[in-house]
């Protein structure tokens, strides 16, 4: 968006002249707290929009932060802004607590754990009095920093006025600051990892992405800028209590990011506004009336606009304009709101959950897109050159002369009473093309995931360049130097094709989280390198010209070889191809030889399942067939063709007749 | 010394064993669906107060159909409105926001039809404790027992035995391939959170004498479940059981040995342990995803 930078400015210049402007301290406040509610929001988004895990602990991480200050001031004496580091460092390690346990299993444990720990950590503020003064809660003060009143009358205003107007300004830039900190991390290879960890676990742990580890540093990042914007809240309201932080306020930030718009940075700005101004909202039924007026009006003229376009969808438009409608017609009919403050409130969840997904901010940018396509971007563009020289970087094997690359010895996979490997003992020489054939259930993929770290053997042992991996997880298999594609393609569907391949560019970067919040000179540089490297490994594979489209708008042909580019990217000794002519048409199948006999070219060894006799023929050195979990063949594939047990396997028959 | 123990470790399984049914509860819809309602607290809460509301008329053991009914029909509407969109768009937040929505709703509304105040529920069986080798134990506290160990092993031997319950079993195992065989398993999944609210109003029902009722009762209640499904693990029958006691145990001592302030704090203590030991729970197997 062209329009995106002039706003910013405009934004920025318009926060730091509101107190000037607006001098009511009720509306500097009153943003103040949506700035510091934006920054939770803007953290949670991280968690909850990027990773898609639900976190229900939030307001106990913001409480975490803002006891963190107030007990500190209570107890130490320590002021505001030297308590502020103790905050984000203690929230974080709570947050990085929780995540460790609580990410271990995939579902919705992340959620689960986090509601159990707001609620505890709200009876243990209420509890330890000794610490946190109970239920009186703590008054806190900041110190007045600068007397501006010495500027010769230029501020007309009281201490107190002039403390609020200092905090708005520390939580102002508070907000700045936390807006560049996550907008350079999501733009970096982490905010890539947590997409990619979204859209496909298994290919994102393969890539040396390692799922468990980028979830738990993704939600210690979001509990750090929680508990920052605690420290930030426990001195806007001068005084915490425990109740301050139910787990209505947890609901109330994830609200705030849904409602805003999940994936941006101006998304979670709108929502906190928006669920701010709420109780105000809430309390007051005239402002209620109007404000659900507006609304109907609005879904009734964007249902108008909808229906016109798009006809067919007339009646699932209907519903949410008439919902809108009806909940006006509801809000003139209300008596006494306060009573039904919370039911509104559940309600407005439903409607943002089943109507606004992707939040208002979302359906704003739908809404320009389907007016001004060329407006919207969903995806950085990446556009730099490739080319061929830039796409290896590969280190040669370690491995003695005659060595084999990789050796599987005795390799017994069980799954209950079914031996989908059985002693299976594979040998892979470097530089070789090593085919691995079967018919279908004879545990090739098996092979294929043991290897990889999928799944952990039963029994046997598995050397890659002398030492041992079997049982080793994906990601540490993936980093050294194992690299895979997937029979049933697993391509990180809504990242870019460029996006993909730098998913697989991970381990190439050497610098910090820090360093790439503080754009230090190296990790501006790898991040150079590794946009020239990912656009010359699409180039390999022929797909350079597509760099900006989503993946998932790729036809499944071009998939295959997009996942054999991020793939590369690994920098593999070893890549595993499963099935990659699976699907494809013949002149694909042409190109797809030629690449991969490139690839070995370049010193990758390779193991190739595939289905496809003559491309397996054509291009294996050596050839492993398998049946029933067992090896029952291994030879260059003239020998292995010939060998009357493969045929035996592949056409039926049992050994004795082909004996015989 | 040893009395007070055994007292407090008698009145912990009477707990826990609510815990175990709601937790049950969770199990019922994660099987079906990989969803669990977030609202369940307030399942539990909504059959106990309508069971309140029916018992003045009809007395305890006539009202009990009623209430489950009311759970059946209550959970069918959760999973309508708040999970079945969500399931179809595969969106995880989607379901655990609206079931949360659900439940601030139901609990509002509960807090305007009954108020906020708890409210005093009559005890079918009388109130005078039974002295059991010197523990007190209310009748009702032993009817906990019986009537939660009742009604899981009645949705079991459902499950096993019928062919509807098949078909549950079916969608729990593979939901595509069970669909395929021609399966409703939108209709299965809608079954399995109208058995797991009727569970909660059953718990409600069963609690009420004991502790007396009212719209607030539902979150604290819910929220030891998760700790209850998590410690067990979601897949195991057993598990819920046997993590609903130890719990509801756990509880009853730390409220009494060092405050009852800290007696909900337990629970989080040994998730985190389970979570760092088992993480699928201590019955749970963990299972091998494919690829």
């Amino acid at each position: 968006m062209r329009l995106k930078l002039p706003l910013a400015v405009l934004g920025i210049v318009a926060l730091l002249l509101f107190p000037f402007v607006i001098t009511s301290p009720y509306y500097v406040h009153l943003v103040a707290t949506i700035a510091i509610f934006a920054i939770v929001a803007l953290g949670l988004d991280i968690v909850f929009g990027y990773t898609g895990e639900v976190s229900l602990g939030h307001s106990a991480l913001f409480g975490i932060g803002a006891y963190t200050s107030g007990v500190l001031a209570f107890q130490l004496g320590i002021g505001f802004l030297p308590s502020i580091p103790f905050a984000i460092v203690v929230a974080a390690a709570f947050g990085a607590v929780l995540a460790l346990l609580a990410l271990r299993v995939t579902g919705p444990y992340l959620a689960m754990v986090t509601l159990a720990f707001g609620t505890i950590i709200q009876i243990l503020i209420n509890e330890m009095t000794f610490l946190t003064n109970g239920p009186l809660g703590i008054s806190v003060r900041a110190p007045v920093y600068y007397d501006w009143r010495e500027w010769g009358g230029v501020f007309d205003m009281s201490l107190a006025k002039m403390r609020n107007v200092q905090n708005y300004y520390v939580d102002a830039v508070a907000l700045l600051i936390t807006l560049v900190v996550v907008t350079r991390i999501v733009a970096s290879r982490w905010g890539r990892a947590f997409e990619a960890l979204r859209d496909s676990p298994i290919a994102s742990d393969c890539m040396g992405v390692s799922v468990y580890k980028h979830k738990v540093l993704a939600f210690v990042v979001s509990a750090g800028l929680a508990g920052l914007a605690g420290s930030l809240f426990a001195y806007s309201e001068q005084y915490i209590a425990p109740n301050n932080f139910s787990f209505d306020l947890s609901i109330t930030f994830l609200l705030a990011v849904t409602m805003g718009g999940r994936k941006s940075r101006t998304g979670p700005i709108v929502g906190a506004a928006i669920v701010v101004f709420l109780p105000n909202l809430l309390a007051d039924i005239v402002l209620f009336r109007e404000l659900a007026g507006v609304i109907a009006a609005v879904a009734v003229v964007a249902g108008g606009i909808k229906m016109v376009r798009d006809p067919e969808s007339r009646a699932r438009t209907a519903i949410p304009v008439a919902l809108c409608v009806a909940f006006f017609v509801f809000a003139l009919t209300l008596e006494k709101i306060t009573d039904f403050k919370l039911t509104v409130f559940g309600a407005m969840i439903l409607f943002v959950v089943y109507y606004l997904p992707d939040g208002i901010f979302g359906f704003l940018r739908q809404g320009v897109a389907s007016v001004r396509p060329g407006w919207v971007r969903m995806h950085a563009m990446i556009e730099v050159k490739g080319d061929e020289a830039s796409a290896w970087a590969a280190t040669p094997p370690r491995v003695e002369s005659g060595r084999p690359l990789l050796e599987v010895r005795r390799l017994l996979m069980q799954f209950g009473g079914l031996k989908a490997l059985d002693n299976v003992d594979i040998a892979v020489m470097p530089g070789t093309i090593h085919g691995l054939i079967g018919p279908n259930g004879s545990g090739k993929s098996t092979t294929m995931n043991v290897l990889t770290g999928i799944y952990a053997p039963t029994g046997g042992e598995v050397l890659f360049e002398g030492t041992p991996i079997s049982g080793l997880a994906p990601a540490a298999i993936a980093a050294k130097g194992v690299a895979r594609t997937f029979q049933n393609v697993q391509l990180f569907a809504e990242l870019t094709l460029i996006e993909n391949v730098m998913v697989g560019l991970h381990h190439t970067y050497a610098g910090s989280m820090a360093e790439v919040v503080l754009a230090t000179p190296r990790s501006v540089r790898e991040e150079a390198r590794a946009r020239v490297r990912a656009a010359s490994l699409l180039r390999f594979v022929g797909l350079e010209a597509l760099a900006n489209e989503e993946a998932r708008n790729l036809p499944y042909g071009k998939q295959r070889l997009l996942e054999i580019a991020r793939a590369l990217a690994l920098d593999p000794k070893l890549l595993l191809l499963d099935e990659p002519a699976a699907g494809l048409t013949a002149p694909d199948i042409v190109e797809l030889n030629l690449i991969i006999r490139k690839i070995r070219d370049h010193g990758v060894t390779m193991i190739l399942i595939e289905h496809h006799m003559d491309v397996v023929m054509g291009l294996c050195d050596t050839v492993t067939v398998l049946d029933f979990g067992q090896k029952i063949a291994e030879g260059n594939p003239a020998q292995v063709q010939a060998d009357p047990r493969v045929v035996a396997a592949y056409l039926g028959g049992s050994h004795e007749t082909v004996a015989a | 010394m040893l009395q007070i123990l055994a007292q407090l470790i008698v009145s912990g399984i009477s707990v826990g064993m609510i815990y175990a049914v709601i937790a049950f509860g969770y199990q019922l819809t994660f099987a079906t669906s990989k969803t669990l309602n977030f609202g369940q607290g307030e399942a539990l809460m909504l059959g106990s107060l309508v069971g309140w509301t029916v018992v003045a008329y009809t007395g305890y053991w006539l009202m009990l159909p009623v209430v489950l009914a009311f759970g059946l029909v209550q959970g069918a509407v959760v999973e309508r409105l708040g999970v079945r969109q969500a399931i179809k768009t595969k969106s995880e937040s989607g379901w655990i926001m609206a079931t949360i929505a659900l439940g601030i709703i139901f609990r509002n509304l509960a807090e305007n039809i009954w108020g906020r105040d708890a409210l005093k529920f009559p005890s079918p069986l009388p109130e005078t404790p039974i002295a059991l080798g010197g523990v007190r134990v209310l009748p009702m506290e032993i009817a906990i027992v019986v009537g939660a160990i009742a009604m899981m092993a009645a949705v079991e031997l459902f499950n096993r035995r019928s062919i509807y319950g098949k078909a549950v079993v079916a969608t729990a195992n593979d939901r595509d391939a069970a669909g395929l065989m021609g399966i409703n398993t939108g209709r299965v999944i809608t079954f399995s959170y109208a058995l797991s609210s009727l569970a909660a109003a059953f718990a409600g029902v069963l609690i009420a004498p004991v502790t007396s009722t009212g719209a607030a009762m539902g979150g604290a209640l819910g929220l030891k479940a998760f700790a209850v499904a998590i410690i067990g693990g979601l897949s195991s029958g057993v598990g819920v059981v046997v993590g609903g006691v130890i719990l509801g145990i756990t509880e009853n001592l730390t409220g009494y040995y060092i405050s009852t302030g800290y007696k909900d704090v337990p629970g989080l203590v040994l998730l985190l342990l389970v979570l760092s030991f088992r993480p699928a729970g201590l019955f749970g197997r963990a299972t091998i995803k494919k690829v």
